[in-house]
């Protein structure tokens, strides 16, 4: 296609190509309105679910991109919440918890700002340190390599008792956040991941995705990539952690550990880890099944007894759907896909239609 | 001197335990380049088999514990990963992480969450002595079960027509098709023989620490699986090589390490694990056959 | 010679992958005890074609029939039972297990242990090479050895029909001549050979009959001196298709 079309397809396809994304933020933010006028217990899962969301979308923006799965991601999510929560706690509270804290921490009380950007810049350096020997593994080392990050981190985490308490619960964090604070961020979170999806190194990663040798052959850096990937997912992942952390007040390292990366990998998985609407479709239709789950183990009351379901079954129920997906719809919900522009044709679909000559018909 | 040999003793044991559950995991992963998380589910269902038989003699008991195993070894590959047989590998890994959180939350469900208490060949926690240095007789019976087994499985890879074409499916599966090797047979049988080898895991470890819990499998299994990718994958000599060395380097840590970063140990397992692989991605002895295109 | 019902019938046989044509209508009729050869060049669909006797690929539409028997739906598994071998491009031995191991996977779907015994025994007759070397894993062996077990491991399943797909491929000269004089002695014992080749010069000395194919289809067939003498010969291997006028011959 000659130079001048494509900047002609570029400018008249502005929105939709940005229709993906708009659709996202105002269909979560919509959520986020309704949940506001419901009782407080479902405002609070509601912001739950938006946790969960940028968990997810922190996760795709690595799995999504590279094809290569990330257990490791709740890894940096609990630290995170940690450095997070070392950060921001009243030095009063951490004297009773971590008497053993070096100065400089236990007398640090930031705000919650520059608290969550430091849980998450944390994260994005571990990931960074943990990623340059990791990236060069081929796609099924690096997913175990990334399972034995979440376990060193869980086991360091849970035995640096001085630093982190150890498998003691922290308590005493600012629960600073509300379901307003978990939109921002989560609209936030989305809009990082869009806008990193369309850079030339994202791009280029998902080349690789598909035939990784053929890239490496027209020159493409796929360590390098993926390891940008990598770091903004973790970045990602730990402010999910820090927002965790501050919502239920108490970080326990025990919280981030496998049930909480089956539920965040199921999400995705589900949803379709293929697109970023997938991410977002996983959170929604999780959070969602999550709520009626409740409902069947609470029970139904018929006169003097309670039918309900055994505690547990939720659990065996989202095993079993993410299975089913895996082995009838493997791309899930989204299908790899995002949201299209219902109006007209987009920029890329426009290309595709040229004459001979390569002008746009 | 004891005290060294104290340690060679529990290392090697604890090394051999490491060894079978890494050959378990790495027979499937040869035959279909699946990781299967749900082996640990076979260690742990395996030993909620011994709980139930509790009271009936050793034999019965051992036998059940072997035959939950490899029954649900074939289950799950008939229902879960035979439809997938030609999926990519992340989706394989993705379907084996499901496969495995299913069962352990259904486990969960039936039996509860709670870790069960079970006494199971207390003899075998008698000290003896050998050559003046007192061991544990498990630790004996954990070196000599793992040997048999280890020479029961080469004799079958070597010596059996099947053990011949599971060893040629693993290399080229496709072409060992073209020659006629029935592709159900041979991954059903490394299946089969992944849960013989669970069972037997299953019933050392519950004889160690005696305890059941519905986590116990998937803890194992996570080392294993370390020690597989760094024995490099596709090898089963690499998987034993490699589960072997970190359940060993594990323990040969607790006795070196200064006291408070003892527990830090497996941390740093993995950490000499990922060192390894800085320099050799491939894994200590890759398989011949892991086809590099280009 | 050639038996009134031909060994393998081929029939309006169409492959594909995907949205793309690798076998577009082929015609192929095999008599017994014959040497066949399909020369073509790079992406002409030789090995598509071959893939879908042998089962690897399911053909999108045609017959195939062997031996008079129809192999429409049967598993890639049992193909080799039918008497159909198969030694593929890139030779696909397996490299860490011994000469001999290789051998006996040949023999997968016999049931006759000393049957298989004894044609162990002559395979190292007719491949020296192999029998001095036949305790050695095969990733060992030299390019031309290697086509030496591959040929040989083929030949363990005792086949009516032998396919192979450029035996020559990657190989010296001298050991291609070694190659080729050992297919000579093979279709001597009676087995039916089907010879895939890109370099066409090689086939003209040792084929009964030669299909040039090309973009899918076959072009030109004949006689292996039929093709050698025609003037199209060169346009139908790079797939210009020529229409014949009488003014031609």
């Amino acid at each position: 296609m000659a130079p001048v079309d494509v900047a002609k397809a570029r400018n008249h396809g502005i929105l939709p190509r940005l229709w993906p994304l708009v659709a996202l933020l105002a269909i979560v933010a919509v959520i986020a309105l309704c949940a506001s006028f419901a009782p407080i217990v479902l405002q609070r899962r509601a912001t739950q679910g938006l946790i969960n969301l940028i968990a997810v979308v922190g996760l795709y923006v690595f799995v999504g991109n590279s094809g290569v799965l990330s257990f490791g991601n709740v890894a940096f999510m609990a630290v995170g919440a940690y450095v997070s929560a070392l950060l921001t706690m009243k030095p009063t509270a951490k004297a009773v918890f971590l008497p053993e804290l070096p100065g400089l921490i236990a007398h640090a009380e930031w705000p919650s700002l520059p608290g969550a950007l430091a849980g998450g810049g944390a994260a994005a350096v571990v990931a960074f340190l943990v990623g340059l020997p990791l990236m060069r593994l081929s796609g099924v080392s690096a997913s175990i390599a990334t399972f034995a990050v979440l376990v060193v981190v869980y086991i360091v985490l849970g035995n640096w008792t001085a630093v982190t308490g150890g498998q003691n619960s922290l308590m005493g964090l600012p629960a600073y956040v509300d379901l307003w604070t978990a939109l921002g961020w989560a609209l936030a979170a989305i809009i990082i991941a869009f806008a990193y999806q369309e850079t030339r190194s994202a791009l280029q990663l998902r080349a690789s995705r598909e035939d990784e040798a053929a890239a490496q052959a027209t020159g493409v850096d796929v360590v390098r990539h993926r390891l940008i990937a990598f770091v903004i997912s973790a970045f990602l992942s730990g402010i999910a952690g820090v927002l965790l952390a501050h919502f239920l007040g108490i970080v326990r390292v025990e919280n981030f550990y496998l049930d909480l990366t089956f539920l965040v990998v199921a999400m995705l998985i589900i949803g379709g880890r293929g697109s970023l609407t997938g991410a977002v479709a996983g959170a929604v239709v999780i959070a969602v099944l999550t709520e009626l789950l409740r409902q069947i183990e609470i029970g139904v009351q018929i006169g003097k007894t309670t039918i309900g379901a055994p505690p547990g079954v939720g659990d065996v129920i989202l095993a079993l759907i993410m299975l089913l997906i895996i082995l009838f719809r493997p791309n899930g919900l989204a299908g790899g896909r995002e949201l299209t522009w219902p109006f007209g044709r987009g920029p890329s679909q426009r290309a595709i239609r040229n004459d001979s000559s390569g002008n746009p018909v | 001197m004891e005290h060294l040999v104290q340690t060679l003793v529990d290392a090697v044991s604890v090394g051999s335990l490491y060894a079978l559950t890494a050959l378990g995991i790495g027979l499937i992963f040869g035959v279909m380049r699946l990781i299967n998380f749900a082996h640990g589910e076979l260690i742990t269902f395996a030993a909620y088999a011994l709980l139930a038989l509790v009271g009936l003699p050793v034999p019965v008991m051992l036998f059940g514990a072997m035959v939950v195993a490899v029954a649900l070894a074939l289950i799950t590959e008939r229902a879960a990963f035979r439809p997938l047989r030609n999926a990519d590998p992340t989706t394989l890994l993705i379907s084996s992480f499901a496969v495995s959180f299913f069962l352990q939350k259904l486990l969960i469900l039936v039996v509860g969450s709670r870790l069960k208490g079970l006494d199971f060949l207390p003899a075998l926690g008698r000290q003896i002595e050998v050559m003046g240095v007192r061991l544990q007789l498990l630790q004996i019976a954990t070196i000599l079960v793992s040997a048999v087994l280890l020479v029961a499985l080469t004799w079958f890879l070597r010596s059996t027509r099947l053990g011949l074409q599971m060893r040629a499916a693993a290399e080229d599966f496709r072409m060992a098709r073209v020659l006629g090797v029935r592709a159900n047979r041979v991954i059903a049988m490394a299946f089969a023989l992944s849960g013989v080898l669970a069972a037997a895991v299953s019933c050392l470890i519950v004889v160690q620490t005696g305890v059941v819990q519905p986590r116990m499998g998937l803890q194992l299994v996570v080392i294993a699986f370390v020690g597989t990718v760094i024995g490099g994958l596709g090898s089963l000599t690499g998987a034993a090589l490699g589960g072997f060395l970190v359940g060993a380097a594990s323990i040969l840590l607790q006795a070196l390490l200064p006291p408070d970063l003892r527990v830090f140990r497996e941390a740093f397992v993995f950490v000499a694990v990922a060192l390894v692989l800085l320099f050799r991605p491939q894994g200590l002895i890759p398989a011949r056959g892991l086809k590099e295109r280009i | 010679m050639n038996a009134s019902v031909p060994l393998l019938d081929v029939s309006g046989l169409v492959v594909r992958y995907g949205a793309v044509t690798a076998v577009r209508g082929v015609d192929l009729a095999i008599g017994e005890g014959e040497i066949v050869s399909i020369v073509g060049p790079n992406g002409a669909g030789k090995t598509s074609l071959v893939s879908a006797i042998a089962g690897i690929v399911p053909p999108a539409a045609g017959r195939i029939v062997f031996a008079g028997k129809s192999l429409a739906g049967i598993v890639l598994e049992d193909v080799v039972a039918q008497g159909i071998a198969l030694v593929p491009e890139g030779r696909h031995i397996f490299a860490s297990l011994t000469v001999t191991e290789n051998l006996l996977l040949g023999a997968t779907v016999r049931p006759d242990a000393e049957g298989v015994r004894a044609d162990l025994d002559r395979s190292f007759d007719m491949f020296p090479i192999l029998g001095a070397r036949r305790r050695q894993p095969a990733g060992q062996l030299s390019g031309g050895e290697q086509q030496q077990l591959a040929i040989a491991r083929a030949l363990l399943s005792r086949p009516r029909l032998l396919m192979l797909d450029e035996p020559s491929l990657g190989l010296a000269p001298t050991v291609v001549d070694q190659v080729y004089g050992l297919l000579g002695t093979v279709r001597e014992g009676g087995v039916t050979i089907l010879l895939i080749e890109q370099n066409a010069e090689r086939v003209f000395g040792l084929a009964d009959r030669v299909h040039v194919m090309s973009g899918g289809e076959f072009g030109l067939s004949g006689t292996a001196a039929e093709i050698m003498a025609d003037r199209r010969f060169d346009a139908a291997y790079f797939g210009v298709h020529m229409h014949e006028t009488a003014s031609d011959r």
